[in-house]
């Protein structure tokens, strides 16, 4: 088969330098300003299909209709799978590995991904585990989903 | 196709032209004879060319025609050859050239922090996620809800990387065992090294033609008798993760259009896409080749090996012959084509098949894409 592979030959290091800047967007918005200034977790409901999602979303991709009806999840959920990452995104291995979660909050119907804080030890962890979010205080909230510690896992 | 290879002399039109011009020699063709090409490449930033569609159409043998590329992340591989397949069967075109290309050696440090930017950039990209990470989600979600053992996701390493030693373009090929791949580095819980295919350089490509052309071209043509594709929702938070319906949407629509009915019975030879040792399991369950959980046993019994029941990965697949994104897709491709043909030498599966399926993944594991190829005319 044809394909050679690179031994020592003229190299040219470049980049693409490209810096972005995003908005939370209409939908996205709600649930950052709630988390800023109060400290809440707010979703949206569809009428039609009865999701609720949260983060807030502006609109239903099932149903396709605008969501206007908010709705607020409680910072109380369950463990749906969780992972604990030994390598950065360069392939080194972490300092501190990352213990994550994907976490279903009460009132909500959507799943989300956040850090679990404070586990040493996997088999404390199983799929179906209480969590808690773990809230910034007011005056460290800067409308980000870090304002969210993460969750802890309840005894 | 080139070989598959952790850092390639070749530039990626380079390693293009080398798999195009393959493809048209193993088709005794010349590019004129081509009305229209195809590529199939993963996210810019792995070759470091903004717009590398444009970049590579010289390579694709695009040069004056109708040429355009397609994308539909890891998944283009397989979906790129739908793409060539709708230019011909819609009648437009006689002949079409499909070629899908990945140098991934060109994204430093490591092709890795690309993905940072496929997040949603307030939910996700502050935690810093990885791929490795969403796939470790994934991976113990499975084998939580099916109570499925690491030795046993294990068990597809150690057939991949054995099957590719007889493939000629293999990076990884190798013996090793189930313990071998336990002892290995954990870079994600449940996510072993050795359960994960390798970034990888390389290209593979094929020739399409319209029926009445390919029986002049061959005596042994393989009919694509069956395409599909789905995409599910980009918040893959939201979907329960244990089971890829996305692919069971896609795999029946191609079989629907193959006319077949009874996938286990009907398929002879399946490559679905294995970028991780579970992933092999998993797509074979969304393919409707195995029961939901029962993957595992299967690959235990021996169903899955080159002589088994039904042949899985006899090419040696991503983590065996290597992960070039979309290359990667198209070489399950040809190895259908060869092993339909007979012709896959070492690699050559027993008992003459007549129908396989190949499929690919990607995005944010959202995207399932489907091709039935046989050794029979389909009837659509």
């Amino acid at each position: 088969m044809a394909g050679t592979q690179l031994r020592h030959i003229a190299k040219w290091r470049g980049e693409i330098p490209i810096e972005s800047l995003y908005t939370a967007g209409i939908g996205g918005q709600r649930f950052f300003k709630a988390l800023k200034e109060k400290g809440k977790l707010v979703g949206t409901r569809c009428r039609r299909c009865h999701q609720v999602f949260v983060p807030s979303r502006q609109f239903c991709e099932r149903c396709f209709v605008e969501l206007t009806e908010e709705v607020r999840a409680q910072p109380d959920g369950v463990i749906k799978s969780f992972s604990y990452a030994y390598i950065d995104h360069n392939g080194g291995r972490l300092k501190h590995p990352v213990a994550s979660a994907l976490v279903q909050l009460e009132g909500a119907t959507t799943v989300m991904l956040h850090r679990l804080l404070e586990v040493k030890d996997l088999s404390r962890v199983s799929i179906g585990s209480r969590v808690k979010a773990v809230i910034k205080p007011k005056g460290k909230r800067i409308g980000s989903i870090l304002d969210i510690e993460g969750f802890r896992l309840v005894e | 196709m080139t070989k598959f290879m952790r850092r390639a002399l070749e530039t990626p039109k380079e390693l293009a032209w080398l798999a195009a011009k393959a493809a048209l020699d193993s088709a005794e063709m010349k590019l004129d004879q081509i009305d229209g090409a195809v590529l199939g490449s993963a996210p810019d930033a792995f070759d470091g060319m903004h717009m590398k569609g444009e970049y590579l159409a010289d390579g694709c043998g695009g040069w004056r025609k109708p040429y355009l590329r397609c994308y539909v992340g890891g998944g283009t591989g397989v979906y790129a050859v739908a793409q060539g397949w709708f230019q011909v069967a819609s009648g437009l075109f006689d002949t079409a050239l499909v070629v899908c290309e990945e140098k991934m050696s060109t994204c430093q440090p490591h092709p890795q922090a690309a993905f940072i930017s496929i997040f949603d950039p307030f939910t996700e990209q502050p935690l810093k996620p990885n791929l490795l990470w969403i796939f470790a989600l994934e991976q113990n979600r499975y084998m939580q809800t099916h109570h499925i053992t690491l030795e046993e996701i294990a068990r597809v390493s150690v057939k991949n990387k054995r099957n590719a030693l007889g493939h000629p373009s293999a990076q990884l090929g190798a013996e090793i065992t189930v313990k071998d791949v336990l002892a290995s580095e954990v870079m994600a819980w449940p996510v072993h090294r050795l359960m994960v295919s390798p970034t990888s350089d390389g290209a593979a490509a094929v020739v399409l033609a319209a029926g009445d052309v390919a029986r002049r071209l061959t005596s042994k043509p393989v009919w694509i008798q069956g395409v599909g594709w789905c995409l599910d929702t980009a918040y893959w938070t939201n979907r329960d993760l244990y089971y890829p319906e996305y692919v069971e949407k896609a795999a029946w629509m191609a079989y629907r259009m193959a006319g077949v009915k009874e996938p286990r019975r009907e398929i002879n030879i399946a490559e679905p896409y294995d970028p991780f040792a579970y992933k092999e399991l998993h797509h074979l369950e969304g393919l409707q080749l195995a029961p939901k959980g029962q993957a595992p046993k299967l690959l235990a019994d021996g169903v899955f090996d080159r002589d088994g029941d039904l042949p899985v990965t006899p090419s040696g697949g991503l983590l065996g012959v290597g992960n070039p994104i979309a290359a990667a897709g198209t070489m399950k491709i040809c190895e259908l084509f060869w092993q339909l043909r007979g012709e896959a030498g070492r690699r050559q599966v027993p008992g003459k098949p007549e129908r396989g399926v190949a499929q690919a993944w990607g995005d944010l594991m959202q995207v399932g894409t489907v091709v039935v190829v046989g050794t029979s005319e389909p009837k659509h």
